[in-house]
């Protein structure tokens, strides 16, 4: 068994679970709601990359300079359509029993699922432009151009949102929110538009991460994000939810427990409840 | 970890941001019943509902409905679906008990169902035990699963408890599809039912079905308003109070868990005789996310909400069956609405007390 | 405010009540009493929702044809074929609920069954209603465990495609077999079944993976199999997995052969796989109309009936309905018991996959598994 190739592919796949991930612990960091949806923005935002790139694949051509046009307006459409969300299905039960915005976010993620199915029907769509590329060796393993590429657009991306939070303002707010909402309220923070963007910067990410998918494995389908939605899940709890380093680190440490082949839905139980005890304490 | 991009959780997992906008500081009315406490002018509506639901003569009438439905209707289709349809309301009600009652957050309850309707199959078609005699091992099967999955996580806060026992759900899922002795992905089939009774092999099942399912009602109905209901609904406002005031929180968690649990083994069992086949796919995250909706719609804690909303949740994407991919686009979109419009649930329980009947209560000790 | 709410209550349980009053019936006795009705109703249970939501099309398409072609003709003995189509969604709550519904409609004989776990809990509601099934895809042998004498499978079965696969890769002298299938019982039936028969034959099998339905990325599995040194690929999965599995095995350098069952043979396979990647895979396949003589005819039809081009399935469902009439019309009637006795006796009606007999298990006495190989963008017949 080649490992410097179980480790290389780890990573990768490790940082697509990232994007998704990040997105799941800014939601839960600031309102402390399980987005179960989010899985679903990921894919919404596959399909809106595949109906940008089937109604204008002419004018763009290929190659990745057409790719990241598209990721961009997916990226703007997927973050438009988790802010409409919020503002339909969760803001109106802000000061409702938890629970029942869990309800909504499954509600919408079924209505998403199936909104899809319906406007696009229940085949799986194969993406017009593949990244089709050579192959780089490094010793004994080997990675395609295009899986470098997908890795470095993610850690730009997750190097973009780690400064937006640590260093701005509106990073400032979110965090202020994090700790306590009221008192941001208080202190005359517009807590809804924080809200607001923090599910666009969410959605947004998960929708890039649904591009790159779309682009590099060439197949989506309207229940693609159940999966990687649980799976993201999993990484932001392993890294403790709440904490976007802690995301990145658990996708990671997720891509590479799956490419070693340990089955990680069941992994996933185990590590769960031993990261949970550490943080009950 | 006081890194500066950390999003910190806050100190109470469980105070949303409610508090913003909360019209009632926290301390007062904390956590899950907030919505019943903050709104004082629903309060009195939600009261005067809910005692009437509560009242006898409506929760006979239902159990006189259920018991004479295939006297109503004797269609193939209307006992199947109604067969399934009382199932969950027996799993919305123990789930009631779990997450309503106490206020414990439970992701993974599809996983006791699984164990209920694996262990009665298993016994009933490799040892070819009948039915019936593979309830009380159900039952203990269930007792076990949840001492072993309770007693290290329930000391937890809920938001990680309910991250547990999602986890443990899919375990019980994968074991389920990956041995042979279980029958793998195909799972188990030619389970038997209880007998005919010189009935139609539905009909006499659903008699059976809905007797149980009257009978959990009533039972989970009376833990609620009796001493260890009160301990749960104490454990679930504040549960550091509950402690200070005597009560052995982790004890009476345990007992909300596992008599969940029991239920949910009963249910399993229904659900085996039933679907005379059961396979892995049937006990998935879905179903652990429906129970929980089916509590939730209702209206937690409130015994005519739960089962209210179970028959919901397992008879609308039935009723929309005719719509194809349109069926669960409806589905979400109605629950979305419906909760928007009463976040608290159809029928939501009275917050405090229950009021008591009978003597004590002319007497004004209430 | 109490007497409305009780009221609405009371309104709703008897609404409640009423919705669900639909024909009545006995209490004592399955309803199924004699049927002169000018149509014979059929019923098919397909995934109309759920993760293979793709598939139920394809097989309503099928049956479909099928019913207009034979009532073009006069129908069976005077009387038109209708057909019934529930969404199963490969659930089998969901499937059982399909099947009593179908029951409670009147259908005489069940043509569907696409999923072999949600198909197991249907076959006893059929069975108590005298129903006879043609099942068109579900083809697990637990279907068959139970020797109900109402089921009939007219798809190969799990342990005809392993044998045909088998004996393939033996012809082909393979050092080492990877076997991959989804972990779903229609997969896992065929890995299991092949490796047994691969051990019959002294083919050596050097690694068993099985994947999860539904994720994206495959690497786990394609690395073990490049470790393992297998020069033999059979994944038994669907098209949608199998399409990117075939794409990542080519990316990471995979050199060997690759052989894919039945339910991946499909349009989409190719696409999905990218065409340059797919070219030589070979696939175990009943026959197709693409592979038969005049079978182009037939999908000219059913493209310009129904816009698009048949898909997986589409020849099962066909041949279900066309199997119905033709037990119908032997038995010139829709009594359960003699339309089984007439599907027993049947002797050579031709489908797709050759001339119909059924064995004493009620599965087709032929399996009728060709081995297939891509060229260009279809699947055509290995020579």
């Amino acid at each position: 068994m080649n490992h410097l190739q179980l480790v290389l592919s780890g990573l990768f796949v490790g940082s697509f679970y990232a994007l998704v991930a990040l997105g799941y612990s800014m939601v839960y960091g600031i309102i402390k709601l399980l987005n179960f949806a989010h899985g679903d923005l990921y894919m919404v935002g596959a399909f809106a990359g595949f109906t940008v790139l089937s109604v204008g694949a002419g004018a763009l051509g290929g190659g990745f300079v057409a790719l990241i046009v598209i990721m961009i307006v997916a990226m703007i459409a997927t973050g438009g359509f988790g802010m409409l969300l919020e503002r339909v299905a969760y803001r109106p039960l802000r000061s409702a029993p938890r629970l029942s915005v869990l309800i909504t976010a499954v509600g919408a993620s079924f209505a998403l699922e199936y909104g899809i199915a319906v406007a696009f029907g229940p085949t799986p769509e194969v993406y017009p432009v593949g990244v089709q590329d050579g192959t780089l060796h490094i010793a004994n393993a080997q990675v395609t151009y295009a899986q470098l590429a997908m890795t470095a657009i993610a850690v730009v991306l997750m190097a973009a949102l780690d400064t937006l939070v640590r260093t701005t303002r509106s990073g400032r707010a979110m965090r202020a929110i994090s700790q306590d909402p009221k008192a941001c309220l208080l202190m005359g923070v517009n807590v809804d538009r924080v809200i607001s963007r923090t599910f666009f910067i969410g959605s947004a990410l998960a929708g890039a991460a649904g591009v790159m998918a779309g682009a590099y494995y060439g197949k989506i389908d309207f229940l693609m994000g159940f999966v990687i939605g649980l799976k993201a899940f999993t990484a932001a709890v392993i890294g403790g939810i709440g904490n976007l380093r802690g995301a990145v680190l658990g996708a990671i440490v997720l891509g590479l427990l799956e490419s070693f082949g340990v089955p990680t839905s069941a992994a996933s139980g185990v590590t769960s409840s031993r990261s949970a005890s550490s943080f009950s304490s | 970890m006081n890194d500066e991009s950390t999003l910190r959780a806050g100190e109470k997992p469980s105070v949303y941001v409610s508090a913003v906008e909360g019209r009632t500081p926290t301390n007062i009315a904390p956590s899950v019943t907030e919505a019943g406490a903050s709104a004082s002018s629903r309060t009195a509506v939600a009261e005067l509902v809910s005692n009437s639901l509560a009242s006898r003569c409506l929760g006979t009438g239902a159990a006189v409905a259920a018991l004479a439905l295939p006297l109503v209707s004797s269609s193939t289709y209307v006992i199947q679906i109604a067969v399934d349809a009382l199932i969950f309301v027996m799993l919305a009600v123990g789930l009631n008990i779990v997450v309503g009652y106490c206020g414990l957050l439970d992701l993974g309850y599809a996983a006791f169902f699984a164990i209920g309707a694996y262990t009665s199959g298993l016994l009933s078609t490799r040892f070819g035990w009948p039915l019936v005699a593979t309830v009380p091992v159900v039952v203990i099967a269930a007792i076990i699963a949840g001492l072993l999955i309770g007693g290290p996580t329930l000391r937890l806060r809920s938001d990680y408890l309910a991250i547990v026992t999602l986890g443990f759900g899919e375990i019980i899922r994968i074991t389920a599809n990956n041995l042979d002795f279980t029958g793998g992905p195909n799972g188990l089939y030619g389970i038997p039912d209880f007998g005919d009774f010189g009935l139609r092999a539905d009909i006499a099942l659903y008699w059976i079905t809905a007797v149980v399912v009257i009978a959990a009602v009533l039972f989970s109905s009376r833990l609620g308003r009796g001493r260890i209901g009160r301990a749960w609904r104490f454990v679930r406002e504040d549960e550091d109070a509950a402690e200070a005031m005597g009560i052995h929180t982790y004890r009476v968690k345990f007992a909300a868990y596992i008599a969940g649990a029991v239920f949910g083994g009963i249910a399993g069992v229904l659900f085996a005789a039933h679907q005379t086949a059961i396979s892995p796919p049937s006990f998935n995250f879905l179903w652990s996310a429906l129970i929980l909706m089916a509590v939730v719609l209702g209206g937690m804690a409130s015994t005519p909400g739960v089962v209210v909303g179970a028959l919901m949740i397992s008879l609308l994407p039935e009723l929309l069956r005719g719509a194809e991919n349109w069926r669960y686009l409806i589905f979400g979109l109605l629950l979305i609405v419906v909760m928007v419009f009463r976040p608290q649930g159809l029928l939501p329980a009275h917050p405090g007390e229950p009021r008591r009947r009978g003597r004590r209560a002319r007497e004004g000790t209430s | 405010m109490t007497i409305i709410r009780r009221g609405t209550m009371t309104a709703a349980v008897m609404a409640l009540g009423l919705t669900l009053a639909a024909c009545g019936g006995s209490l004592t006795q399955d309803g199924s009493g004699k049927d002169d009705s000018d149509t014979i109703k059929l019923g098919m249970l397909t995934p109309l929702t759920g993760s293979s939501a793709a598939i139920g099309p394809h097989m309503k398409d099928g049956a479909r044809l099928a019913v207009d072609e034979i009532n073009a003709k006069g129908g069976i003995d005077g009387r038109k074929l209708s057909l019934t189509v529930e969404d199963e969604a490969c659930d089998p709550k969901t499937a059982a609920a399909g099947a009593a519904k179908l029951v409670s409609a009147g259908v005489r004989i069940s043509v569907g069954g696409y999923c072999s776990s949600a198909t197991l809990p249907t076959l006893s509601i059929f069975e108590k209603a005298h129903i006879p099934m043609i099942i068109p895809a579900a083809n697990s042998a637990d279907l068959l465990a139970e020797q109900r004498r109402n089921v009939f499978l007219i798809n190969g079965t799990g342990i005809q495609q392993a044998q045909a696969a088998a004996a393939f890769i033996k012809a082909g002298s393979s050092k080492g077999v990877a076997l991959i299938d989804d972990n779903t019982s229609y997969s896992t039936d065929i890995t299991k079944r092949t490796g047994d028969e691969l051990g019959l034959l002294g083919v050596k099998v050097a690694d068993h993976q099985s994947v999860t339905a539904g994720e994206s990325d495959y690497s786990g599995a394609v690395n073990a199999v490049l470790g393992s040194k297998a020069d033999f690929v059979y994944w038994t999965g669907y098209y949608q997995e199998g399409g990117l599995l075939i794409k990542q095995l080519r990316a990471a350098g995979y050199k060997g052969r690759i052989m894919v069952a039945d339910g991946s043979v499909d349009g989409k396979l190719i696409e999905i796989a990218g065409k340059s990647n797919v070219q030589g895979v070979f696939a175990t396949m009943t026959q197709t109309p693409q592979t038969i003589p005049g079978g182009e005819a037939w999908v000219a039809t059913y493209k310009k009936k129904f816009g698009s081009e048949p898909g997986p399935y589409s020849t099962q469902a066909y041949d279900a309905v066309r199997v119905a009439a033709e037990a119908v019309r032997a038995a010139g009637s829709t009594d359960g018991q003699d339309v089984i006795e007439a599907l027993e006796q049947i002797d050579g009606f031709e489908i797709f996959s050759g001339p119909l007999n059924f064995t004493l298990q009620h599965t087709l006495s032929v399996g009728g598994f060709d081995i297939l190989v891509v060229e260009d963008d279809d699947f055509v017949l290995e020579k």
